[in-house]
């Protein structure tokens, strides 16, 4: 027996590099109202097309959407987390708490092309993995501690004292890690979530969350820790296809391959059509025969992290 | 002979004693809802563009996050962007530093952002103070101040040629190598602005600017400032109005020009309340003034001048403390000022009062004469603080055919009759 989880679809800023400002506001417009989120990964330092700044397209976005709730992508090893911070915060306002923050690791490849790109300043992680995914982890800490550094109260707007704000309810954050060091506090109150959702795509089971909510996990490659799990597939419906994380074939046929991945304790979907163009459509035609089979939910309404089943994020600075 | 057109901008209300929080019809100053309510209200005011000033830290004082401002403002470029996608014709402005962004990066993202809104975005480029904002950023405290400027202009040109070659490779020397990879169906040319006011900083708007922010109040201040910016974009091999010269200021209105008079008033006592006035003036002085009555005379003790900074995250606002202060004290014995009067004094900006029908034809006065070519207004407080204007003076200035009834060019750029900088470029 399955249980329905939400839907996320996945889309890339790179892949969409040709689409017009009118084609992307169009596929927003069908996506919102028939799944809980989209993904927009960010095309940082690609090789070639890289797409609109996935910060500057979900803001720009999400003004326009009433329901889905949009996690931008971000190569955070190479993005100053203050500036990441207060930008998911800010689409997180825009959205009324339906931001998230997609991590976006680097590997050495991508790190390379990256650092040449802002020419080697200092501050940035090397080109090892190692380096890279000790950055990562410390980036997305400091991220979240920036959201904290505001408690929800710290506005007090006190006429008679004359004082719009408490200092005592605001945090310098005092982040140390390898390569830098942020004091805080964040220049944005804290935002409707408190802590917008985190997520990051894991290519394996093995693969550390470095501070993520939620995985995107391809399934058929064994469990993961003790993060919620969303099953990660890239689809597209011409030709044929079947391996970890990846199908390819006929419409009709996405509802019984689905049903087989699905498993207890699931708690999402995240698919990506493969070519936004052809596919998202015909993606979207299905959505009623996945829902008919329980293996989707109807999207909800409230924030990303309701509906995701993640409790109410506590501010570690509060008493 | 045709008149010239004016140019209208507005901020949305900054982070200091200007914006008036205790009002009582001020709102949330962080709200996405007071945000698109300010952006449609200048939409349909025609205006040119919106303003977003940008601290990339909270302001300090005597070591403590300062409490008596507002404080607390979104991501400039994500709510720009956010409020792009919820309007057609209006421009916006994004403050961004050159200090703490990296080339490749911000080049990326005002394209597209300029990509997304179908050409309206501008970048007023501002540097930063290096150890104390510096401390929330990766590269920390890593530009003597002396260089600021050179790294801003290298940085507009590194964002220019990136802008003028989308979907190719690039390789330029200390700002970096590889592709630049946004869609080549557009046309990428965001409008630069700069605010300072020193020589150099004349000088790189002068150079490299679209647009430049004054503090230039009266109209003999202004055409001076006018003249001199003006002869130095000339030198810069580049015609006179290709740059616009928009010196801040606010609108105060009343039904008559008493009741202007009066509400002004009540509104700098608004801004500077007693325990402000103190604040101010520490600021100033670098020592704590907490023991001292606003409302009786200026503190007989002299100003520290040591290096140590009682107030952090302000732009210095004057250069020689000991002159200043030998003023304020003659101007306060002169005419009997407490410290709450002087301070309501001496912090004042440019307050155009009156009637709308008055405070238009000042306006109008002050574009036709060459002090500017309009200007960028400060609301008092947010969401509504910019109802009246819009819904009163603008007609007015429609009237008497200095400014636009309908958006006709759908850019930034046009908007502001500016010239195509890839011309230029090429």
């Amino acid at each position: 027996m399955t249980h329905p989880v939400p839907l996320t679809i996945g889309l890339s800023t790179a892949a969409g590099n040709a689409f017009t400002p009118g084609e992307w506001r169009d596929l927003l417009a069908r996506i919102d109202g028939a799944a809980d989120a989209v993904t927009l990964t960010d095309g940082f330092a690609a090789d070639g097309p890289q797409g609109p700044d996935a910060i500057i397209l979900a803001n720009w976005l999400g003004g326009q959407t009433r329901q889905v709730s949009i996690i931008a992508g971000v190569a955070v090893n190479f993005t100053e987390p203050f500036h990441i911070s207060t930008a998911i915060a800010t689409l997180d306002y825009v959205t009324g708490g339906r931001a998230g923050l997609l991590v976006q690791p680097s590997g050495p490849e991508l790190a390379k092309r990256a650092l040449d790109a802002i020419s080697h300043p200092g501050g940035y992680p090397q080109t090892e993995a190692g380096d890279l995914a000790e950055d990562l982890a410390d980036a997305v800490a400091a991220i979240r501690l920036l959201w904290d550094s505001w408690q929800d109260d710290a506005v007090i707007r006190d006429v008679e004292r004359h004082r719009f704000l408490d200092p005592d309810r605001l945090h310098h954050v005092n982040f140390r890690g390898r390569h830098f060091s942020i004091s805080g506090p964040s220049i944005t109150p804290r935002p409707p979530q408190g802590q917008p959702v985190g997520a990051i795509a894991l290519s394996g089971p093995g693969d550390p969350a470095r501070g993520a909510d939620i995985a995107f996990l391809p399934l058929g490659l064994g469990a993961a820790g003790n993060l919620p799990v969303h099953g990660d597939l890239t689809l597209g419906f011409a030709g044929e296809a079947e391996a970890p994380g990846l199908w390819r074939g006929e419409p009709g046929r996405l509802a019984a391959y689905l049903a087989g991945l699905h498993r207890p304790g699931l708690s999402g979907w995240r698919l990506s059509p493969e070519d936004p163009r052809r596919d998202l459509p015909l993606l979207l035609a299905e959505l009623p025969a996945l829902r008919a089979a329980g293996l989707i939910a109807e999207p909800g309404r409230g924030t990303l992290r309701a509906r995701l089943g993640l409790s109410p994020a506590p501010n570690r600075f509060a008493a | 002979m045709s008149k010239k057109q004016i140019i209208l901008g507005a901020q949305f209300p900054g982070v200091n004693n200007f914006t008036v929080w205790s009002h009582p019809e001020a709102g949330s100053q962080i709200a996405f809802e007071s945000f698109r309510h300010l952006a449609k209200t200048l939409e349909r005011g025609r205006f040119d563009f919106m303003f977003l000033a940008e601290g990339l830290r909270l302001r300090e004082q005597k070591g403590r996050i300062y409490e008596l401002d507002v404080a607390g403002r979104p991501n400039t470029l994500a709510i720009l962007s956010a409020l792009a996608g919820v309007t057609d014709g209006l421009g916006f402005i994004n403050t961004l530093s050159s200090t703490f962004n990296e080339p490749y990066v911000l080049a990326r993202q005002l394209a597209s952002f300029d990509h997304l809104s179908g050409g309206r975005v501008g970048w007023n480029v501002v540097t930063s103070p290096g150890a104390f904002t510096g401390a929330n950023f990766r590269r920390g405290d890593f530009l003597p101040h002396a260089e600021r400027y050179d790294r801003a202009r290298a940085f507009v040109d590194a964002a220019r040629h990136l802008w003028a070659h989308p979907g190719r490779d690039f390789d330029l020397p200390g700002i970096g190598r590889g592709h630049f990879g946004l869609p080549e169906n557009h046309v990428y040319r965001p409008v630069i602005a700069q605010a300072g006011d020193s020589d150099g900083g004349r000088d790189f708007a002068a150079s490299h600017a679209d647009v430049i922010y004054s503090r230039h109040g009266t109209l003999e201040e202004g055409q001076a400032f006018y003249r001199d910016v003006k002869a130095r974009v000339i030198r810069h091999g580049r015609p006179a109005s290709a740059l616009k010269i928009l010196p801040g200021a606010h609108v105060i209105l009343g039904d008559t020009e008493e009741e202007a008079r009066h509400n002004l008033r009540q509104i700098r006592l608004a801004q500077v309340s007693p325990r402000a006035a103190i604040a101010l003036l520490e600021q100033t002085w670098n020592r704590d003034l907490s023991a001292y009555d606003p409302d009786g005379p200026l503190p007989e003790v002299e100003p520290d001048l040591g290096v140590g900074q009682l107030s952090l995250g302000r732009t210095r606002l004057h250069d020689d403390v000991l002159d200043t202060v030998r003023k304020w004290r003659t101007l306060a014995e002169d005419e009997g000022l407490s410290i709450r009067e002087l301070a309501i004094r001496v912090t004042a900006r440019k307050h155009f009062v009156g009637t709308p029908e008055s405070v238009a034809a000042t306006l109008d006065d002050y574009v036709q004469q060459d002090a500017c070519d309009g200007f960028v207004f400060a609301p008092h407080y947010t969401p509504g603080g910019f109802d009246r204007f819009v819904d009163q003076v603008v007609p007015i200035l429609q009237d008497r055919g200095v400014f636009r009834r309908d958006y006709t060019e759908g850019t930034l750029r046009g908007n502001l009759c500016l010239p195509d900088p890839l011309a230029r470029a090429a």
